[in-house]
C-alpha cells in the first residue's frame, strides 16, 4: 500500500492571521485522486481541512487547485500519477493563484464570476421570436464546440500572467464565454460583443503567455478564443478603435507592403501618443540601431504574399 | 559534412537585434551547421496576423514551411515567437489533411509551391541541448564561462502549449541550465523564468507589460544572477530595451544584461566583439565581459 506525504497550505483566519504549511501522511489504494486523498484527510485526520468540491468527476469545475505548483482539477488527478511525474512521496497542495483564499484550499471566487458576467454570457438573438425554436446547423455548432466544454474552474486565471499584472484583466474563461454568444450565428450581438471586449482590460490585454492553454483541464485552449475575439473586431471594422488592434494592422500592412515586420510602423500605428512623448526613450533606441529604417524590407516573390492577402478568405 | 537547416531569423533578429542574427550565423560553422538563407520567406505574423485573419497566418506560415521542404531542409528558428507560429502551423496541416488541401488550393492559385507536410521546426536551443548539441560544443573546447552566474530566461512561447512545442515539461524546464552548466557557467535559478515578459502588449498595454517583467527581472536579481539569458528576441527587448522602463514604472533597480543565446554561447567560445556586438544592447554588458574575460 502507497503511503504519501501531503503538504498543505493551511489558512485559518479565524486562528491565526497568516497562512502556514501541514503534513500529513496517508496510506491508501494506489487509485486515489488529490480530491480524495484530501477528503480522507478531513474525515480521518483533521476535520478543520476546507476544499471546494461537489460533482468529484470534473464536471463541476469547483475543485481546482495547485498540485506541485502546477493547475489542477484535483478530482481528476492521481496522486500517484503526481508522485511519478515528480519523482517524490510528497505532493504539495495549494489553492489556484490570483485569487485570494478564504480558508485553505477554498479562494474567493467573487472576482471570477464578476468578469464572467461581464462578457454578458447568455445569448442576445435579434429580431422577433420565430414561431418554433431557432435552428443551427451542426458546422455551425462545431464552431463553438470548444467553448462549450468551459466547466468554469478558473484553472485558466491561476497562472495567467496578464490577471496576475492587472486584476481588471477580464481574462480567460470570461473570453471563452465571449466567443461562445459571439460565434453562436443565432446571436445578434456580435459587433456590441466585439466592442465590449475590445476595450482597456479586454481581449488586447492577453500578453499570450499560452498559461491557460496549458492548464486547462478541458481542453479548452481560451487563448484561442481571445484570438477569435480579436478576428471578430477586425471583421466588424472596430479595429482601429483599440491600440492592441491598431498593433495586429501594422503586421498586416508590413506583410502587404514588404512581406517582413516593419517595426518602424509598429510604435507609431500601435501607441500614437506615447510614441510622441516619449521621445528620450526613443532616442536611446535610436542610438542602440534598434529604431529600424523605415523602407519595408521586401522579401523574393511577393507578387505570392500579394495574391494570397488578396485571395485567403477568412471563416471566423 | 554539416547538417543543413533552412534559416528563419525572424523580423526581429533581422531588423532590431542585428546582433543576434550576426552571433547566430558565425556560430553555425562553428558547431558544423549550414544555415539556408529563405529570402522569400515573410513574417510569421507573431500571433498578430493569427488574431485579425487567422486563415492568411496559416497560409502564410505554410508558405514558409512549403520553401523548407523545397530545400529538402528542416526550419531553426531563434525566436520564441516564430517557433510556436510556424509549429502551429504545421500542426494544423499535418492533423488534418482537408485544411492541408484547402490551404495548398490557396498556395497554388497564388503561384506558390503547395506543400507536403514533410519538415520539423526547431529552436537553436532545442538542437543544443541534445546529446548531439552538447557534444558539438563540447569539440569546440569552450573557454568557458568562468563561473559567470547566468538566470536562464525562458519566456512563454518556446514551452507553452506543450501540445505544440513538446521539447521538455514546460513547468520545470532545463534545456538552458544544460547550456549554461555546459559552457562553464552557474545557474541562477528563481521561479519566474517560465514566465512572460509582457513583450506581446508592450506597446498597445505598457503598464500592465512593465509590471510583467519585473517579476522576472526582480527574482532573477535576487537570484544573484549577473546575467540573463534567454532564447528569443522578443524577451530580450522586453528585458534589455524596456528594462529602464521597468525600473522607473516599478520603483525597482535590477542592472541587469541580458544575453542572446548565441551570444552567451560565443563568449564562451571566445567570439569576437565585433560579431557578439554588446555595444547594441541598452543595459551595460561590461561586467559580464570583465567575469568572462572575453
Ligand atoms: S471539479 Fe468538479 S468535478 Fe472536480 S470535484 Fe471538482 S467538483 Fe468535482
Ligand atoms: S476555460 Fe478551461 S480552465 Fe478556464 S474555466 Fe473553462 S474549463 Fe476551466
Ligand atoms: S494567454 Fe492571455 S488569457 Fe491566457 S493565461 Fe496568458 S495572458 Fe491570460
Ligand atoms: S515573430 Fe517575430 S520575429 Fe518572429 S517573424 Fe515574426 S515578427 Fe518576426
Amino acid at each position: 500500500m502507497p503511503q504519501t506525504t501531503f503538504d498543505i497550505f493551511r489558512y485559518q483566519p479565524d486562528f491565526a492571521d497568516e497562512s502556514y504549511r501541514q503534513s500529513y501522511a496517508l496510506d491508501h489504494e494506489p487509485e486515489l485522486t488529490i480530491l480524495d486523498a484530501v477528503l480522507r484527510l478531513q474525515n480521518e485526520q483533521d476535520g478543520t481541512l476546507a476544499v471546494r468540491y461537489s460533482c468529484r468527476s470534473a464536471i463541476c469545475g469547483s475543485c481546482a487547485c495547485r498540485v506541485n505548483g502546477k493547475t489542477v482539477l484535483a478530482c481528476m488527478t492521481q496522486v500517484e500519477d503526481v508522485k511519478k511525474e515528480f519523482g517524490s512521496d510528497t505532493v504539495q497542495v495549494d489553492p489556484i493563484g490570483n485569487f485570494a483564499p478564504i480558508k485553505d484550499l477554498v479562494v474567493d471566487m467573487d472576482p471570477f464570476w464578476e468578469k464572467f458576467k461581464s462578457v454578458k454570457p447568455f445569448l442576445v438573438p435579434d429580431g422577433p421570436a420565430p414561431e418554433k425554436e431557432r435552428i443551427v446547423s451542426k458546422e455551425a455548432m462545431q464552431k463553438i464546440y470548444n467553448e462549450s466544454k468551459c466547466i468554469l474552474c478558473a484553472a485558466c486565471y491561476s497562472e495567467c500572467n496578464s490577471f496576475a499584472a492587472d486584476e481588471e484583466f477580464v481574462g480567460p474563461a470570461a473570453f471563452v464565454w465571449g466567443y461562445r454568444f459571439a460565434g453562436d450565428e443565432r446571436d445578434g450581438q456580435r459587433k456590441a460583443r466585439a466592442k465590449l471586449y475590445s476595450g482597456q482590460h479586454g481581449v488586447w490585454d492577453c500578453t499570450r503567455c499560452m498559461y491557460c492553454n496549458e492548464r486547462c483541464p478541458k481542453g479548452v485552449d481560451p487563448r484561442d478564443a481571445i484570438e477569435k475575439l480579436g478576428g471578430i473586431a477586425f471583421n466588424e471594422g472596430i479595429s482601429w478603435a483599440d491600440s492592441g488592434a491598431r498593433h495586429a494592422k501594422a503586421f498586416l500592412i508590413s506583410v502587404r507592403t514588404g512581406g517582413k515586420l516593419n517595426e518602424t510602423l509598429l510604435v507609431p500605428f500601435t501607441a500614437p501618443i506615447q510614441s510622441q512623448m516619449d521621445m528620450p526613450f526613443a532616442l536611446r533606441m535610436l542610438r542602440k540601431g534598434k529604431a529600424p529604417s523605415p523602407i519595408p524590407h521586401r522579401v523574393k516573390k511577393r507578387s505570392e504574399v500579394n495574391k494570397l492577402m488578396k485571395n485567403v478568405k477568412e471563416t471566423i | 559534412m554539416a547538417q543543413k537547416f533552412a534559416y528563419y531569423p525572424g523580423c526581429v533578429a533581422e531588423f532590431s537585434s542585428k546582433e543576434l542574427n550576426a552571433t547566430t550565423k558565425a556560430l553555425a560553422p562553428m558547431l558544423d551547421i549550414e544555415l539556408l538563407p529563405m529570402p522569400a520567406a515573410t513574417c510569421c505574423g507573431a500571433g498578430d496576423i493569427a488574431e485579425a485573419k487567422p486563415n492568411l497566418y496559416l497560409t502564410l506560415n505554410v508558405r514558409i514551411l512549403s520553401q523548407a521542404e523545397e530545400m529538402g531542409a528542416d526550419v531553426m528558428t531563434i525566436c520564441n515567437v516564430c517557433t510556436l507560429n510556424l509549429r502551429r502551423a504545421n500542426k494544423i496541416v499535418k492533423d488534418d489533411p482537408r485544411i492541408l488541401e484547402a490551404v495548398n488550393e490557396e498556395l497554388i492559385k497564388a503561384g506558390a509551391r503547395p506543400y507536403e507536410g514533410t519538415r520539423e521546426v526547431t529552436h537553436l536551443l532545442w538542437f543544443l541541448a541534445t546529446e548531439e548539441g552538447l557534444s558539438l560544443l563540447e569539440k569546440q573546447g569552450p573557454k568557458g564561462l568562468n563561473g559567470l552566474r547566468v538566470a536562464p530566461y525562458y519566456g512563454c512561447q518556446l514551452l507553452r502549449p506543450s501540445s505544440v512545442m513538446g521539447f521538455e515539461d514546460p513547468d520545470r524546464p532545463q534545456s538552458l541550465e544544460r547550456l549554461i552548466r555546459a559552457l562553464g557557467g552557474e545557474v541562477a535559478d528563481y521561479e519566474a523564468k517560465s514566465r512572460c515578459c509582457g513583450f506581446p502588449i508592450i506597446l498597445a498595454r505598457e503598464a500592465v507589460a512593465l509590471k510583467e517583467s519585473h517579476v522576472a527581472l526582480s527574482q532573477a536579481r535576487d537570484a544573484g544572477a549577473d546575467c540573463m539569458v534567454t532564447p528569443c528576441p522578443l524577451c530580450h527587448l522586453a528585458m534589455d530595451a524596456y528594462q529602464s522602463k521597468a525600473e522607473a514604472a516599478n520603483d525597482a533597480e535590477y542592472n541587469m544584461p541580458v544575453l542572446h543565446l548565441p551570444q552567451l554561447i560565443g563568449m564562451a567560445l571566445g567570439m569576437d566583439q565585433s560579431i557578439l556586438q554588446f555595444k547594441r544592447h541598452m543595459v551595460s554588458m561590461d561586467n559580464v565581459v570583465e567575469i568572462v574575460g572575453a
